[in-house]
Formats: C-alpha cells, structure tokens, sequence
C-alpha cells in the first residue's frame, strides 16, 4: 500500500515534468550549453595559461567530460524546487494536509523530488552518451560497465544525501519566516566544496584531505568520478560508507530539528 | 523631483517591511556572503595553477570581482525583486492597477520593491571593490577609476534591459519560467572574464547577447584605459537594448488583456 502510494505520487511527478516538454527540452539543452561553454572556455584559457598539459590529473578534454558529467549529473541530485518546497508547507500551512496521509510527509516529498529528477536521466543518458563521442575519450578516462554502474550507484546515494542534508535547513521554517536564501546559500557552498564549479584536485592538498570526510564530495565530484573510472573498488567502497555515514548523521539532525520543530507548528500559515 | 520623492516612499516601505522579516534579513546577507566567498574562493584556487586568465593578473582578477559583486548588488537591490514580480503580474492582471496611475507604469514595475536586505550586501561589496583598487600594485589613474564606475553603472542598467527582453515576452507566452531560466542560465557569461572567451561566441556576447559588457568591458576600461571604441560600445549596444526593450514593451501592452494574460 504505502510503496504503492508513494510510485503513484513519483509518477505523477514524472508525467507533471513531461507535460511541458518544450519548456524541459529547451531550459535542459540551453542550461547545459552555456554551463559547458563557460567551462570549456575556462578550461582551455586554464591551461594555455598555464603551459601545463595536466591539472588535477586531467588533461585539457578530460576535464571538460568531467564538467560535462558534473553538470548533467548535478541535475538528478538536487531538483530545481529546492526539494519540494517542504519550507514552504511549513510556512504556509499546507503540511496540515499531509497529516492524513498514510505514509510519513517526508516520504512524500522523498517520492515527489525523486520524481521530478527522474526525467533527468533522459538527458543524462543522451548527453552522457554524445559528449564522449563529441570531445573524445582521453587516455586518463576509462568507461566501462562497471564504472557506469558504480557511478549511478553512488548518483543514487548523491540524491539521497542531498535530501536528507537540506531537511534540517528546511525545517528551520518552524521558526523563521522565510528560509529561501538559507537554501540557496546551502547551493552555493555545495557547488563549489561539492566540485561543481571545479575539479577538487585542484584545491590545495590541505583542502582536500578535509573535504574527504565532509559529505560535499560525495554530492557531484564522487559519482562523476567514479563514471568516468577515475575511482577504484576501494576508493569507491570508503566514499560510500563515508556518504551512508553522513546520510545517517543529516537524517538524525534532521529528525531532531523536526521535532522539536513540529511543538511549535500551528497549521495556521501565513 | 516627483519620481525621487515617490522612489523614497518606496524605499521607506522596503525597509519597514525588512525590518518586519528580521530573520530573513539575516538569511539573505548570509546567502550574498556566501556568494561573495565561494567566487573569490573559485578565482583563488584557479591562480594557483597559473599566473594569468583571460589575459589578467589575479589583482586584475580581484577587481573584476568587486565589480561582479556590486554590479549584483545593486541588482539584488534595486530590481531583482521586482522583475521577479513582473510577469505574475501580467498573468494575474495586476498590472491593471499600475496602467491607471499617474505615472509610467514601467517605473512602477521596475522600482516598486527595493530589497533592503540586500542593500547591507551592496555596502559588503562596494568594500570589496574599495579593497581590490587600494590593494592593486599598480597605480590606477583617478580618471580611469571614475570611467570604470560609470561604465559600471551603464553595465548594470544594460543588464537590467537585457532581463525585461526576456521577460517581455510574458504578454504573448503567459508563461515566464522557461525564458527566466534560461536568463538564469546566460547570466554566468557576466560572471566570468571576457578574455577567456574565443571566436563567435565572443562576438556574441558583445553584440547579440551582450553579457560581457556588463564588468568585463568597465573592467577593460580600467586596466587598457578607456578608449573611443570602447566606450561608443558599450553605449551603442546598451541604447540598442533600450529602444528594442521599449518597442517589446509598447507593443506588450497592446498585447495586454488583463487577467487572462
């Protein structure tokens, strides 16, 4: 009953995001386009500058796919609704109404960011199959199966994490008015320690050895690495433990942060 | 004299109204320093792998910086809020109420809303640009500082024309989001150096789709010093944007059916 209530609810978001294809067709290929042209620019003027033929262990094209597989797979981990909105229910009231629902709200939510992302793989998929073919495969990358498979495992976890990681933000809503800017402040600093904006080799050493055991890693740079092959079974093994362990921190803090919140809801709303 | 009078009431309510949401106030500077810190930690970490980018040194870099940061503040500031506001109120029909005032209801629309908790970050940015000229190796000629500021400034109402462009369209589509997201999306072209752009797409974007004359242009200005061309540029191309944004406008509003829109 509740796994089958909660499909209906992640395909009909599904069926919601594929109702305006024109829109998701044209914001998806715009979005990605100027990403990756601001990228690839950069990425060439890096290393013209630089007279080095390898940054980070990248070559020039390897960054790039790397840009290419961060960006399209960022997508799937967070969705454009910061996560459904849960602020705004609290805010508004209208968390009143999921009260009567058999599963628990979060579940909910789970269920409707899940399948907002969703679609996403389609674009995944597509473009994850042209870049390869568009800007070459250099020597230091090395799909295959099992990296594929690796890598969309730990997407998978990357999403999860994700969620669980901006609950406790979106539960300060019991007692703020208004947590937007919190939200996009959590994106900004998740982007760039996540390695969004760059490639985390090449932060300095220093920095990397801390951001290892933070989870901002594990949201974008981690999966796009491990599809690309650039992470072997061990590496692969200790990041999604430290991902599961950071996903079992976020859900504790979250639950707390809820409870406590949930004394002082009113349903009442603005 | 009755448009500044009008813009101070304006400003008098935002601030009441700031002041009313005080957490919010303190969330959105976190959410500007945020910003503020991830940029200057992104062009940081790239100048350690190299000297130069696009052609500039990392204090070159630093002033590029500061201008994107006040250039967004003062957007955040001034009309971000309200060019948020602008196509629901084409689709809602509220901008029937605006068509009846005395006065332009572009200015209205665009001025209403002055963000006040974003004016603290205007205040943190403009010291970061203060920051960035006073610790410049070099010394930089009070002229060319002054024309880098006002070329600023015709940068940031370009790029205020360049928004309504794609917002305009609300009166024929009824539905913003798609073009507001891509708008989104072309806004990083401001927030990265001309320089390290190449080929069409560098025409591109000082022509068609003129994001680079927002900073990187006032920014050239500073360091080359501000030739003819440049400044017959940026002024051309930002009048250009003002007579097609006007036309989009006036012909909006013969679009225009109120509620249904």
């Amino acid at each position: 009953m509740t796994a089958r209530l909660l499909w209906n609810i992640f395909s009909v978001e599904v069926r919601k995001r594929m109702s305006y294809r024109a829109d998701f067709w044209i914001n998806s290929v715009v979005g990605v386009l100027v990403s990756l042209s601001v990228f690839w620019f950069l990425t060439y003027a890096l290393f013209s500058a630089s007279g080095q033929t390898m940054l980070a262990g990248y070559t020039e094209r390897g960054m790039i796919l790397y840009y290419v597989f961060v960006a399209l797979m960022g997508r799937i981990v967070q969705s454009n609704e910061m996560e459904m909105g849960i602020s705004q229910d609290i805010y508004e009231g209208s968390l009143t109404r999921y009260l009567i629902y058999p599963v628990s709200y979060k579940a909910v939510k789970y269920a409707e960011q899940a399948g907002s992302v969703a679609p996403q793989l389609i674009q995944l998929t597509l473009f994850g199959i042209l870049a390869p073919l568009i800007i070459g495969i250099p020597p230091e990358v090395h799909i295959t199966p099992a990296s594929v498979a690796m890598g969309l495992t730990s997407l998978a976890l990357a999403n999860v994490l994700h969620y669980l990681l901006v609950i406790p933000i979106q539960a300060v809503a019991f007692w703020a008015d208004n947590v937007w800017s919190l939200l996009v402040a959590e994106r900004f600093a998740i982007a760039f320690l996540g390695g969004q904006l760059l490639p985390l080799g090449l932060f300095p050493e220093w920095a990397r050895a801390g951001l290892e055991w933070l989870p901002f890693p594990y949201l974008f740079s981690f999966p796009a690495r491990t599809l690309m092959g650039s992470v072997g079974p061990a590496e692969w093994a200790f990041g999604m433990v430290i991902a599961l362990l950071w996903c079992g921190v976020a859900a504790g803090v979250g639950r707390w942060i809820w409870r406590r919140g949930d004394l002082e809801y009113s349903g009442v709303g603005i | 004299m009755r448009y500044l009078r009008l813009y101070l009431c304006f400003l008098r309510f935002s601030f009441s109204r700031a002041m009313a949401f005080r957490v919010d106030f303190f969330f959105r500077i976190l959410m500007d320093v945020v910003w503020n810190i991830v940029n200057l930690a992104f062009f940081w970490i790239l100048y350690q792998h190299t000297p130069v980018l696009g052609g500039w040194t990392f204090d070159q870099m630093m002033v590029f910086l500061g201008g994107v940061f006040v250039y967004d503040a003062i957007h955040m500031t001034v009309f971000s809020s309200n060019l948020w506001w602008f196509p629901i109120a084409i689709n809602k029909g509220d901008l029937d109420y605006h068509l009846v005032r005395p006065v332009p209801p572009l200015f209205i629309l665009s001025l209403r809303e002055f963000a006040a908790n974003s004016f603290v970050n205007l205040l943190v940015a403009a010291g970061i640009l203060i920051w960035s000229l006073v610790r410049y190796p070099e010394p930089l000629r009070l002229f060319s500082v002054a024309v880098f500021l006002a070329l600023l400034a015709v940068g940031v109402s370009l790029h205020y024309a360049l928004n309504m462009i794609f917002l305009i369209p609300t009166f024929w589509m009824h539905s913003s989001s798609g073009l507001r997201d891509i708008f989104f999306s072309l806004e990083q072209y401001v927030t990265r150096p001309y320089g390290i752009f190449r080929g069409w797409l560098a025409r591109m974007l000082t022509t068609i789709l003129p994001f680079a004359l927002v900073v990187s242009f006032p920014t050239r200005a500073l360091f080359e010093g501000p030739s003819f061309s440049l400044l017959l540029h940026m002024l051309g191309v930002t009048a250009a944007a003002y007579i097609v944004m006007l036309t989009m406008w006036k012909s909006g509003l013969r679009a225009y059916v109120s509620a249904s829109s």
